[in-house]
């Protein structure tokens, strides 16, 4: 009966049953692997008439860039984003669980979701797990009561501020941040101040890189300036690259398996033009 | 020893013109001995959808006899193939929901959308869901496949063209690997045809 | 603290007088122990920085014609191979073979010095070292060495006044007398092969083709063996090698296989 009900949906929350397994393997000389991380600069901030928030793109596995151009900036609600540090998965799942409780609550209440309303769920959520759910996160969005932008910790602490950076990346970002961040910045202004702190992370931070994103909130309106700025294009690939005569790898068998169309039934004639 | 490296494995999938590939090792070992030179990775979903898992064979097996299970009380529930997208958040979920004690899979996802638009994706083994336009991969030998993807992938490969690049990118990988190798597994999912073929290799 | 090294020294001053060069020659082939508190702790360490690159076949059998040396050629760093082509059979000298596992520095430097003391030797005496005589400096160094981290696992195997000789040396200070010897992490595979195929009366081709085909078993299911599989023969004119082989085709000589037809199913079949 047990077996059935794990095996099924719905249930929700974390199964905790590989732990003792998982364990006993450690125990045995076992290293477990590590996770995705997004080693990262995110930073964002309050301007004239709303919130600018920022990131880079490079998610990393130990020393391996995993993904070039991953996407840190997560969707909260319409006028609510979110951008995420730390592990990967974690950033990722708190995020999307708690943009579909606002989404409920949207259709419950039929109002404009307000950022501490996120901000209490994240808050939350992340105490609730001491910190083992390891996002560090920076709110930014704009509702009835004005442009709001806040930092989460993993632990569940949060701050309020005019402008935050978060990740591997901050200290370089909050220098740009700390010199240069004035009150009653214009959009323009705004944008530009947020992606120099983000190319100061990609290039002083080992761990950010890639390229910036930026995503501005206004009043009633959100552009997503995915990939604003692509400081670092690929030098190192010939025109021409690496090209193999057909047939060149060894195959020991073949089996070609037409696909039945839903509508029409064709039967393979190029299968010949592509034996060995 | 990562718990990883106990099996050994190496997996790859690609992306080209109307039609993806999806590419294994053929080894099963215990640490440094080699037990099986014909172990499968990849698994089949559907016609169009696959999934290779690299990582802790038992746990690789029983997330894939999970995912079917799943699979399968969609198709009942929704009278159609799951999309490889929705696929994939199903495996992500799957996958975070034992955040504290995680299967030891790196799961690479490959499959033909709606319009037959080719999907590619990876995860850790905790669910962060990596999407790419070009190349993914993962195993043991994943440093290497790095490389040699990054250097020899083109976009928008006809189908032969894409088996000859994925085929050798795995080859020069895995003969630099000691815990992969022994030949390889290779899928040319196209929209009319599934090829699949079995490449000759070093058996060292 | 310094360790006592009078075995690594030459038997006389090369060059007659000591002068400042010959002092720094002779200098150069001992360690200095380290001045550290904790001796032990350092021995532990240095073991394990030397541990990995350990990944390795060698086999040696003495038979009616002589001595049979073979070895794989892979060098690995944990999962990576780093290279296929190493040259893990040392060649002494023309009528004495080395064989490398373990460490591939210790194994490295140890046999070329052996080279040089047995030069030595044939120079103070007029006549080759005997192999027996060989193993034995190399095991007395190795000894004096014993537990402070060196990892050698080499086989001596030569052709000396009295015939075929061949003894296992390691860094454990272990010195064994045989006839058949497999060293490394593939050697359990690779006595499989030979103890099931030996034979003392076999013939040159008949025993290379033996060593060859333990070394490929070997490197087939062990992972950090591969490569190429060379075979070297020691006789009464010296050493001479007989083949080197790439694994990777090897196999497929083995075992040839035929390229299966296309194989085609049919449109009607509904897919599972």
């Amino acid at each position: 009966m047990a077996k059935v009900d794990a095996d099924l949906p719905l249930k929700g929350g974390f199964s905790f049953d590989l732990c003792r397994r998982n364990e006993m393997l450690v125990k045995k000389g076992a290293t477990l692997p590590g996770f995705r991380k997004t080693g990262t600069t995110i930073v964002g901030l309050v301007f004239q008439d709303g919130v600018v928030l920022g990131a880079d793109t490079r998610a990393t596995e130990g020393p391996i860039v995993a993904d070039k151009n991953c996407e840190k900036i997560h969707y909260m609600a319409p006028n609510i984003y979110c951008c995420g540090a730390g592990t990967a998965a974690d950033t990722e799942a708190v995020t999307d669980m708690v943009s579909s409780q606002l989404q409920l609550h949207r259709y419950a209440t039929g109002r404009e979701s307000r950022v501490v309303t996120a901000l209490t769920l994240l808050k939350s959520h992340l105490f609730s797990y001491q910190g083992y759910v390891s996002a560090a996160l920076v709110l930014g969005g704009v509702d009835v009561t004005g442009p709001h932008l806040h930092t989460v910790y993993p632990h569940g602490s949060t701050d309020t501020l005019p402008f935050a950076t978060m990740g591997s990346g901050s200290l370089a970002a909050m220098a740009v941040f700390e010199s240069k961040y004035r009150e009653g910045l214009t959009r323009e202004e705004g944008i530009s101040l947020v992606a120099e702190a983000i190319c100061s992370g990609i290039f002083n931070d080992l761990g950010s890189g890639s390229n910036v994103d930026v995503c501005v909130i206004t009043k009633g309106k959100t552009e997503y300036l995915r990939n604003h700025l692509l400081p670092n294009p690929r030098t190192y690939v010939s025109s021409k690259g690496y090209s193999f005569v057909k047939g060149h790898t060894e195959v020991l068998s073949t089996k070609i398996i037409p696909l039945t169309q839903k509508e029409k039934v064709e039967v393979a004639a190029e299968g010949d033009a592509m034996e060995e | 020893m990562s718990i990883f490296e106990y099996n050994g494995s190496a997996v790859v999938a690609m992306v080209g013109k109307n039609c993806f590939a999806i590419a294994s090792d053929r080894r099963l070992g215990v640490n440094l001995q080699t037990i099986a030179t014909d172990f499968q990775r990849i698994y089949k979903i559907h016609d169009k959808l696959y999934i290779g898992l690299s990582g802790l064979a038992t746990d690789a097996q029983t997330l894939y006899q999970r995912l079917v299970f799943r699979h399968k009380l969609y198709q009942l529930r929704e009278e159609r193939d799951m999309r490889p997208e929705t696929f994939a958040s199903l495996v992500s979920a799957i996958l975070y929901e034992k955040r504290f004690g995680p299967y030891f899979c790196q799961p690479v996802i490959a499959g033909l959308g709606d319009d037959n638009k080719p999907f590619i994706c990876t995860m850790d083994c905790i669910g962060a869901k990596e999407l790419a336009k070009d190349f993914v991969v993962s195993g043991t030998a994943s440093e290497s496949l790095y490389g040699a993807c990054e250097s020899m992938f083109k976009p928008d490969l006809e189908p032969d063209e894409l088996f000859e690049v994925v085929s050798q990118a795995l080859l020069a990988s895995v003969d630099r690997d000691c815990l992969s190798g022994w030949g390889g597994h290779v899928l040319i999912v196209t929209p009319t045809e599934v090829l699949e073929r079995t490449l000759k290799g070093r058996m060292d | 603290m310094k360790l006592d090294t009078s075995g690594l020294e030459a038997p006389a001053p090369i060059l007659g007088g000591i002068d400042d060069l010959s002092v720094d020659f002779a200098a150069a082939q001992s360690f200095d122990l380290p001045g550290c508190a904790d001796f032990d702790g350092f021995q532990k360490d240095a073991v394990q920085m030397v541990k990995p690159a350990k990944g390795t076949t060698t086999l040696a059998f003495i038979f009616k014609e002589g001595v049979i040396v073979a070895a794989d050629s892979r060098a690995s760093m944990g999962g990576y191979i780093s290279s296929q082509s190493v040259k893990k059979i040392i060649e002494i000298n023309p009528y004495m073979l080395g064989t490398m596992a373990g460490g591939a520095a210790d194994c490295q430097f140890w046999h070329r010095n052996l080279g040089i003391k047995c030069r030595l030797h044939e120079l103070a005496n007029k006549r080759r070292i005997s192999v027996t005589g060989a193993s034995k400096l190399l095991a007395n160094i190795l000894y004096s060495y014993r537990g402070m981290g060196l990892s050698v696992g080499t086989m001596i195997a030569g052709w000396d006044e009295k015939g075929p000789g061949l003894y296992y040396v390691d860094s454990e200070g272990g010195r064994l007398k045989g006839t058949r010897f497999s060293v490394g992490s593939g050697s359990p595979y690779a006595y499989g092969v030979l103890d099931n195929g030996y034979r003392y009366d076999l013939s040159i081709e008949e025993a290379a083709e033996l060593g060859r085909r333990a070394i490929y078993h070997a490197t087939f299911r062990d992972g950090a063996s591969g490569g190429v599989a060379s075979v070297y023969f020691v006789g009464p004119n010296g050493w001479k090698k007989m083949s080197g082989d790439d694994v990777g085709e090897l196999h497929y000589k083995y075992y040839p296989v035929t390229t299966t037809p296309v194989e085609q199913e049919m449109a009607e079949v509904p897919a599972a």
